[in-house]
């Protein structure tokens, strides 16, 4: 039987039993569903539960762990001088894995049946070829013991399967009967799916959390790895970024921090002041009828790809500021800029800013304004003295996010600012940042055994560090403010 | 309709402060206030009651223009204060504002400290030349405001973290301290305890001596304790306007009669 079916099965019986385990509930009370503890629809659930979740996180572990035991089983069976010289035994296992699927396909497609391969000896037939009529490719030709490995694998993949739907099946079915034999009216069936709804919330969670945390120790392993092959404190210190693939390079991350910062640091100087005026009007002094229109159409920045951004930066920013300011100005002559990615970035970044900073103005209690009116103060005295200084923490928790989204932006820097690393102040120069730098060593033909190609671990680390602290900080800020007025 | 409000004979005595005539007030489709006329007097506490919803609260707002920061609200007739119409279009809403202070229901304070909430309106109306003057007019309205010795060791602490009846007292010197003619409070005492509300009405009667005082209430005996006038608002009519006592031991409508022996309400 296949999962997939196994699955079906399962889902089926569990099914079968809700319908049994809610007609079980009603018979116990003669139909009078008021004696029940809760209502008839909940035991049917429980039935439900009982019969899926044991059979089918059972199935789900024994996926996992089946490939292990068999190759640990199978892997015994091939000797060094099964593995060529330059080869290695993952090697082989993947072709004794590769053999046996293509056994299945061989045997699926009739060209040979079960008793027919059981025939097949490796010393004198050609399975490559028999293997490739059926489309699978193997390397080399199969060694005799190599074969008897996949045949066994495959026998024993096989029988794993089966035991493994029995089981799946019969738990199932021994679930469906323990929740159905404890079905009687004061049985606290709700409870039981409540403790069940909860318990899936928390596994939703921990999806989100441990993906954060693998993340970041598959990070940290490549990183480790890189840092055997390249002094920390070069990394750390270097002021040079020139990776060389014949070896010898300079990998200082500081010019490449440094156009990080650069660049976000010009994309926040144009979206803070222009977002918050936008959320000041907007939220204060817009009617309703305008607020409808402006708000979606400012959030509509929100949604064009940073792609188009880039081309922006590319066709209009870039010559525009070159042209205009650039040259006149005897600052260069590069279209490519850090101002150009810096302006468009933040362009960007205006609906984040001034969306935030809009909820959390709305947020300011009513009482605050009309405290302030009641003095006599004006709408813009009101904004400036009573509301803003109110709101603060949150437009603080708005801009970090808008930071560590400019810090992590890609496409608008290589299209806007070029692709050299620089440590300069003139902002009308190239300059790269991190994620550039990441792309740019791990697009290409390169092997993950070089610090020219590790080193993009070891970035995309610093570059986690660095928004995530801003991540932290915000969310500390804006939790902070949320309590003055609770 | 109703009798036109005869006013009393104490009434020649005292300067009149606001007249208001032939006042209408819709929210929308509402109509929110219907011809109301009424006169309040200087140097008086007058209490608006009246069961919710009966539009006193909307009437107090339209005595300093607050409504107006209400998209929907409009307000038709006559509204005078001493003689000047305060819906002109010369008169400037935020200089009226000033004028006529506000108390709000829930105490609240602007999340800063406790001397910037009472620095707030004569820093932004300019009444001090200096720091020595401004400290001078912080420590008087807390004067006013009754709650100068228990804020004088820590008025660089923020206002929220006050108790209630506290952080009501600082919004009155909040309010006191623009030195404004009339003094709008509206149900100041509804979000506070016994104790902080018989504070606050003690300072309601010694407000009296520099201030016109308009409250608006749903406790009956706080009117009778703190009012020398009291207006009975119904359905958003003015349905009486008379001295406190006589409302409260001859009313003339039966509707007043019904709402303040609790049989309406």
């Amino acid at each position: 039987m296949s999962v997939g079916l196994v699955f079906l099965v399962v889902i089926a019986i569990a099914i079968v039993g809700f319908f049994i385990g809610r007609k079980r509930a009603v018979l116990s009370v003669d139909g009078d569903v008021r004696k029940l503890h809760s209502l008839p629809s909940y035991y049917g659930q429980t039935v439900f539960i009982f019969s899926a979740v044991p059979a089918l996180l059972v199935t789900l572990a024994w996926l996992l762990l089946q490939p292990l035991y068999v190759e640990n089983q199978v892997s015994a069976k091939i000797l060094p001088g099964d593995i060529v010289e330059g080869s290695s035994l993952e090697l082989v296992m993947a072709d004794v894995r590769r053999i046996s699927s293509g056994l299945d396909s061989l045997v699926a497609s009739g060209n040979v049946d079960e008793d027919g391969l059981k025939l097949i000896n490796a010393a004198d037939t050609d399975v490559r070829a028999l293997l490739g009529e059926v489309g699978v490719a193997v390397a080399s030709d199969v060694q005799a013991n190599v074969f008897t490995a996949s045949m066994e694998y495959r026998a024993k993949t096989a029988m794993l399967k089966t035991a493994m739907a029995v089981v799946a099946v019969v738990l199932s079915l021994l679930g469906a009967l323990i929740a159905l034999s404890r079905i009687h009216p004061e049985y606290r069936a709700r409870n039981v799916s409540e403790l069940a709804i909860k318990s899936l919330l928390i596994l939703s969670s921990m999806v989100a959390i441990l993906t954060t945390v693998g993340i970041i120790f598959s990070l940290l392993f490549e990183t480790s790895n890189f840092f055997r092959m390249y002094p920390a404190k070069d990394f750390f210190f270097n002021l040079t970024w020139n990776p060389q693939f014949t070896g010898g390079s300079d990998l200082g991350i500081l010019p490449l921090l440094w156009g990080t910062l650069y660049v976000s640091f010009f994309a926040l100087i144009f979206a803070v002041p222009i977002g918050l005026l936008v959320a000041i009007y907007l939220s204060e002094y817009a009617s309703r009828r305008v607020r409808a229109i402006v708000k979606p159409a400012v959030e509509i920045l929100a949604g064009i790809p940073t792609i188009v951004y880039g081309l922006f930066a590319l066709i209009t920013i870039g010559p525009m500021l070159r042209d205009y300011f650039a040259q006149p100005l005897g600052l260069g002559a590069s279209s490519s800029s850090v101002l150009t990615a810096g302006v468009v970035m933040g362009i960007m970044l205006i609906p984040f800013v001034s969306s935030l900073s809009d909820d959390v103005i709305n947020a300011v209690p009513q009482a605050m304004r009309d405290g302030s009116y009641g003095l006599g103060a004006t709408q813009s005295e009101t904004v400036r003295q009573v509301i803003l200084p109110a709101a603060l923490p949150g437009i603080v928790g708005a801009i970090l996010l808008a930071a560590s989204r400019a810090i992590g932006e890609t496409m608008i820097v290589v299209m806007g600012a070029g692709a050299a690393a620089k440590l300069s102040l003139n902002p009308f120069e190239a300059m790269t940042t991190i994620t550039v730098k990441i792309v740019s060593q791990l697009t290409g033909d390169t092997e993950f055994a070089s610090p020219e190609t590790l080193v993009a671990f070891a970035l995309g680390l610093s570059l986690f560090v660095v928004t995530l602290g801003l991540n932290v900080l915000a969310l500390y800020i804006v939790r902070k403010y949320r309590e003055q007025y609770e | 309709m109703y009798d036109a409000p005869k006013l009393g004979a104490n009434v020649e005595q005292k300067e009149l402060k606001i007249a208001a005539r032939g006042v209408q007030v819709f929210y929308g489709e509402t109509h929110a206030i219907k011809d109301v006329d009424i006169d309040i007097q200087a140097k008086t506490v007058t209490a608006f009651i009246g069961p919710s919803g009966c539009g006193k609260s909307t009437f107090l707002r339209c005595l300093n223009r607050m409504n107006d920061t209400i998209d929907i609200c409009r307000v038709e007739g006559d509204i005078t204060l001493d003689g000047e119409d305060i819906y002109d279009k010369r008169v400037d809403p935020v200089q009226l504002r000033a004028k006529v202070g506000m108390v709000f229901q829930k105490p609240n304070p602007f999340p800063k400290s406790i001397y910037d909430n009472v620095a707030y309106g004569p820093r932004i109306h300019g009444l001090s030349r200096n720091k020595a003057e401004l400290d001078e007019i912080v420590e008087k309205a807390l004067r006013r405001g009754a709650i100068w010795n228990e804020v004088k060791d820590r008025l660089h602490e923020p206002g929220t973290g006050l108790s209630g009846g506290q952080q009501q007292r600082l919004c009155i010197a909040r309010a006191v301290a623009t030195e404004p003619e009339v003094l709008l409070m509206d149900e100041p005492c509804s979000a506070l305890d016994p104790i902080a509300t018989a504070q606050v009405e003690e300072l309601i009667d010694e407000l009296r001596t520099r201030y016109s005082v308009v409250i608006v209430t749903h406790s009956m005996q706080q009117a009778a304790r703190v009012s020398q006038r009291t207006a009975f608002f119904h359905l958003g009519n003015l349905v009486e306007y008379d001295d406190t006592a006589t409302i409260f031991t001859n009313p003339r409508d039966e509707r007043t009669e019904s709402y303040i022996t609790g049989r309406i309400g």
